[in-house]
């Protein structure tokens, strides 16, 4: 029965009752309803991110196509052949039995590397390396994003529709971190389409250093070596070609010089960028020992296994620097981190090594904007 | 072509430099980032010996956006 609230005070029921009714009603609802109510919550935080993520997507698409079409003068229309790109999937083996799973990675990633190559050479109106290069990584941002959108779009659907509060939940508490490297992607394509030097190129940039005026040749797919010489040690220094974006095989190419060129180093030196950890800051130099490159874990295992095999020991050089600053023009920090990681691998080459040795020296990541 | 990019927390404004530097004397020249620039790349002539330059490094420097 309804008892207007001018009424009720007239009949006896004084204010205190009504907060009382008031409150038992609010928890009998949270009660009940908690898990209902904080799956909406959930579901508009994630909306509101998604539609974030698609408007990242579909602005990286557009700058690939109006990059393809300006600077690549694409003869045709490339939307459609964009659009099928960004769906192209690449199946990784089956890892049931791992023995030689590396050897069937690298096949399958090699593959899909050349067609990639492939099939931008056959979209643009020219052959510049550099425009092909840039082409094929801005593809990459678009593909990228475009997988980001797909999965998180999946996981929203499949917890809205089983009305999944867990999923919700675990979706919502990821999304900053999603939406932050997602981010990081479309920042990139700027300094993709202009050819600067991103970050994650430090490690070119200190080598092309020690390859200045010397005689470069390839040594694997889109990648080049130099010999030089430093206080008696005799360096093979390698990088990726640039100033395409390229990272080159630095895996095949230490494996090369120690297997076929019959160089035996007395040390490995790779310089590359590294994930700094929140509070750390950027452009601080770390020194180590172990393979440093990131990657699918390909040409890590290769550089590994060679060095294991020849008994080489590895020592690395780590510039640090966040996933934003590794993939969008390289900062100040990093740029100024490079006197320093030099010395430090001068010193290395004098403390680990002695007159007369070999030394495989390897400046590892993207190579645009950074010549030799 | 000066080129300008959102920094990361969206109020600094990232102007990208080209940095040329003499490999005779070490001196070194700061100018605007124009496309076609990379590392390694000839630049123009030094202002203290006037040998070749070459570019040494490009990066990008942090300004406060005015809004």
């Amino acid at each position: 029965m309804f008892i207007p609230f001018g009424s009720a005070l007239q009949v006896g029921i004084d204010s205190n009752s009504i907060f009382l009714i008031f409150w038992v009603g609010f928890f009998v609802v949270t009660f009940f309803y908690q898990a209902r109510l904080q799956s909406y919550m959930a579901l508009s935080d994630i909306s509101r991110g998604l539609n974030k993520l698609r408007v990242m997507k579909d602005k990286s698409r557009k700058e690939a196509i109006d990059y393809l079409v300006n600077v690549g003068k694409a003869p045709s229309d490339p939307t459609q052949r964009v659009d099928q790109f960004l769906d192209y999937v690449t199946i990784m083996p089956v890892d049931l039995d791992p023995a030689g799973l590396v050897g069937k990675i690298d096949h399958v990633v090699t593959t899909n590397n050349d067609r990639v190559r492939a099939e931008v050479g056959a979209l643009l109106g020219q052959t510049n390396a550099v425009t092909v290069s840039i082409s094929e990584n801005l593809l990459e941002v678009a593909t990228s994003l475009n997988v980001i959108h797909k999965i998180v779009r999946h996981f929203y659907l499949l917890g809205k529709k089983t009305n999944s509060y867990i999923t919700l939940l675990q979706l919502q508490m990821l999304m900053p971190l999603i939406i932050q490297e997602a981010d990081a992607l479309l920042n990139a394509v700027d300094s993709f389409k202009l050819g600067q030097p991103i970050g994650d190129g430090i490690g070119p940039v200190i080598v092309s250093r020690y390859m200045a005026g010397k005689e470069k040749r390839a040594v694997a797919k889109d990648t080049v070596m130099a010999v030089t010489e430093y206080k008696g040690r005799k360096l093979y220094v390698l990088k990726a070609d640039g100033p395409m974006a390229y990272v080159g095989q630095p895996g095949v190419a230490i494996k090369k010089i120690i297997e076929e060129m019959g160089v035996k180093p007395s040390a490995i030196v790779m310089i590359d960028a590294a994930l700094k950890l929140e509070g750390e800051k950027t452009g601080e130099i770390a020194e180590g020992v172990g393979a440093a490159i990131g990657g699918i874990g390909v040409e890590k295992f290769q550089i590994e296994e060679a060095a294991t095999k020849a008994k080489v020991p590895l020592y690395a050089i780590l510039v640090k620097q966040s996933i934003l600053e590794a993939i969008t023009v390289m900062r100040k920090e990093v740029a100024e981190a490079a006197e320093k990681a030099t010395q430090v691998l001068n010193r290395v080459i004098e403390e680990k090594t002695k007159e007369g040795d070999e030394v495989v020296v390897a400046g590892v990541g993207n190579s645009l904007g950074v010549a030799q | 072509m000066m080129s300008s990019v959102p920094g990361p927390d969206k109020k600094t404004k990232l102007l990208v430099y080209t940095i040329e530097e003499c490999p005779v004397c070490g001196q070194k020249t700061k100018r605007a980032f124009v496309v076609g620039d990379y590392v390694t790349k000839d630049g123009g002539k030094c202002a203290k010996c006037s040998n070749q330059t070459k570019v040494s490094l490009v990066y990008a420097e942090g300004t406060k956006a005015s809004s």
